[in-house]
């Protein structure tokens, strides 16, 4: 086993001190693909942003475990549908945005960083809408300069939420494959959010299960039978 | 081409008012695109409004408090003007954000309410206003015509400290517009980011409201960055066309208003209508059409 990069204790979270979902006890591993899978509004997004830092924990721990003690650095992949098109930006742009958190304000870029940008791109195949407007590329582009900006932060934990919605099926195992890639290549934590099970069996090794305000945990394969699911679902029960 | 020449001329007797009309060209559109892309046109034009209506409040203290302001009241008008003006651009600019993020009720029917009251209550208090008949009135109309080289100066250094710090933070500006959330994980302080653009963008509309009036502020902070989204290709190309169209407009404006004997305030907006119309149908012209889908 791993070692630990976030472990989640005993987690209450919600909004406006309303508790969505509580008592998660998850541990998330360096070098894993961990799920988080749940129907629309079961917490998904708010247990991510949770993790994120934008919304505080309202019991429990966040307990998080950096290199050398360094805080973790957290990359993050959001839906791509939410940007307004309205911003001229080319897909360097918005990848160069991972950088700022290690460019102080009223710096330029340097050109090492831009290099390294382009060397995200390059990774998740997106270096030919480097120079296209991020507003006029397919999801599927789009999802990919977002996951080379997230890696241009050069994270210890890559959190993703629902990369593959509208997202076409061909570019969703593309994108799938490559964070495959990226976890071997770079021993970064993987966390997944998404509500689709064929995706979650054939990918993922954890499952975070977020299901009528419960919260399941487990390996894939243990989590995913159909004795399991019938459980959780109450198939056939009783 | 005689007038235009009588223009350029050092010793051209309203020369402070060209260079203020032109600064401001340069400048309001730089802040006005942040107000286009962050969707808050409607602001763009309620804020110089507000503005002005701080400029009446403040020339009619004196009045209901019962003492005439020194100097011939020029100077000290002055500076009560720019304290008024100031003072409700950025309470104004902090209270509709903050409403906007919130995204509670309807922005438009805010932000109409604002302005037409603004407009209204400026109007009416410098009607009963001594000062109201030494200049301010007209400023409030637009039309520039004196302008002191001290307050072109104050102008100057004013805009060149925004257009200073719109540049040397502009990639913070940028991500915490763009993606407050990305923003907020890399460990930016969003509120001051968001802050530091609110006092930017309410600096800028006091400077252009108390040198050229609110009708070239609201003209020149939206329509240039307007114009500008149809033809730019990036945010760099977008912000310097943006400037450039203020700038080159506001000198045609002045040159038009001079020739035919115009009002400054009105040629400019007027001329910059007729430049977004031609620059529409170009947009309808050229492969590919414009960016409707933008919402611009």
């Amino acid at each position: 086993m791993n070692e630990p990069l976030i472990t989640l204790d005993n987690l209450s979270i919600g909004y406006n001190g309303q508790p969505v979902l509580s008592g998660i006890t998850v541990s998330i591993s360096r070098a894993s693909f961990t799920a988080i899978l749940g129907a629309n509004g079961s917490g998904k997004s708010t247990l991510l942003k949770t993790l994120l830092g934008l919304l505080p924990p309202l019991a429990g721990r966040i307990n998080t475990y950096g290199p050398a003690g360094t805080p973790l650095v957290l990359g993050y992949v959001p839906q791509s549908v939410q940007f307004d098109p309205i911003y001229l930006l080319t897909g360097l742009e918005v990848a160069l945005m991972g950088t700022f958190g290690r460019v102080r304000p009223g710096r330029f870029v340097p050109s090492v960083e831009r290099s390294f940008t382009r060397e995200c791109l390059q990774t998740v195949g997106a270096e030919e809408f480097a120079r296209k407007r991020f507003a006029e590329l397919s999801g599927g582009q789009k999802q990919r300069v977002l996951i080379a900006r997230a890696l241009a932060t050069r994270p210890d934990v890559l959190m993703l939420d629902e990369p593959t919605a509208g997202v076409d099926p061909t570019a969703t195992h593309a994108v799938l494959d490559f964070i495959w890639q990226v976890i071997k290549e770079r021993e970064i934590a993987v966390l997944f959010v998404t509500h689709d099970f064929a995706l979650v069996r054939e990918h993922a090794q954890q499952v975070v299960w977020l299901h009528h305000g419960k919260v399941e945990h487990g390996a894939a394969e243990e989590l995913l039978t159909p004795k399991r699911l019938a459980e959780i679902l109450e198939i056939g029960a009783g | 081409m005689e007038t235009l020449r009588h223009i350029l001329s050092p010793d051209f007797l309203l020369r402070n008012s060209v260079y203020t009309s032109v600064l401001v060209g340069f400048a309001c559109p730089l802040v006005g695109v942040f107000l286009v892309v962050r969707r808050l046109v409607f602001m763009g034009v309620a804020l110089p409004q507000i503005s002005s209506t701080g400029v009446a409040i403040a020339l009619s203290l004196p009045l209901w408090l019962g003492f005439r302001l020194t100097d011939h009241g020029s100077h000290s008008a002055h500076e009560l003007a720019f304290v008024g003006s100031i003072t409700f651009s950025l309470t104004a600019i902090l209270i509709l954000a903050f409403l906007e993020r919130r995204g509670r009720g309807q922005p438009e029917s805010r932000l109409g309410t604002a302005y037409v009251v603004a407009a209204a209550l400026s109007i009416l208090l410098l009607a009963k206003n001594p000062y109201g008949e030494i200049g301010w009135l007209d400023m409030l109309k637009g039309e520039v015509i004196t302008v002191h080289s001290t307050d072109l100066a104050w102008t100057a250094i004013a805009l060149a400290i925004v257009v200073a710090t719109l540049g040397l933070f502009h990639k913070e500006l940028l991500l915490v517009s763009f993606d407050r959330e990305m923003a907020a994980i890399l460990g930016k302080n969003v509120i001051f980011w968001d802050v530091l653009l609110y006092l930017l963008i309410g600096l800028t509309v006091s400077m252009a409201v108390l040198s050229v009036g609110p009708l070239i502020a609201f003209g020149f902070l939206l329509i240039p960055a307007l114009m500008a989204h149809w033809f730019a290709r990036n945010m760099r190309q977008f912000t310097v066309l943006a400037s450039l169209i203020g700038g080159v407009a506001a000198f045609l404006g002045f040159w038009v208003a001079y020739r035919w004997d115009l009002p400054v305030g009105p040629t400019d907006v007027v001329l910059l209508g007729v430049l977004y119309g031609a620059a529409w149908v170009i947009t309808k012209l050229l492969p590919g059409g414009s960016r409707a889908i933008h919402g611009t």
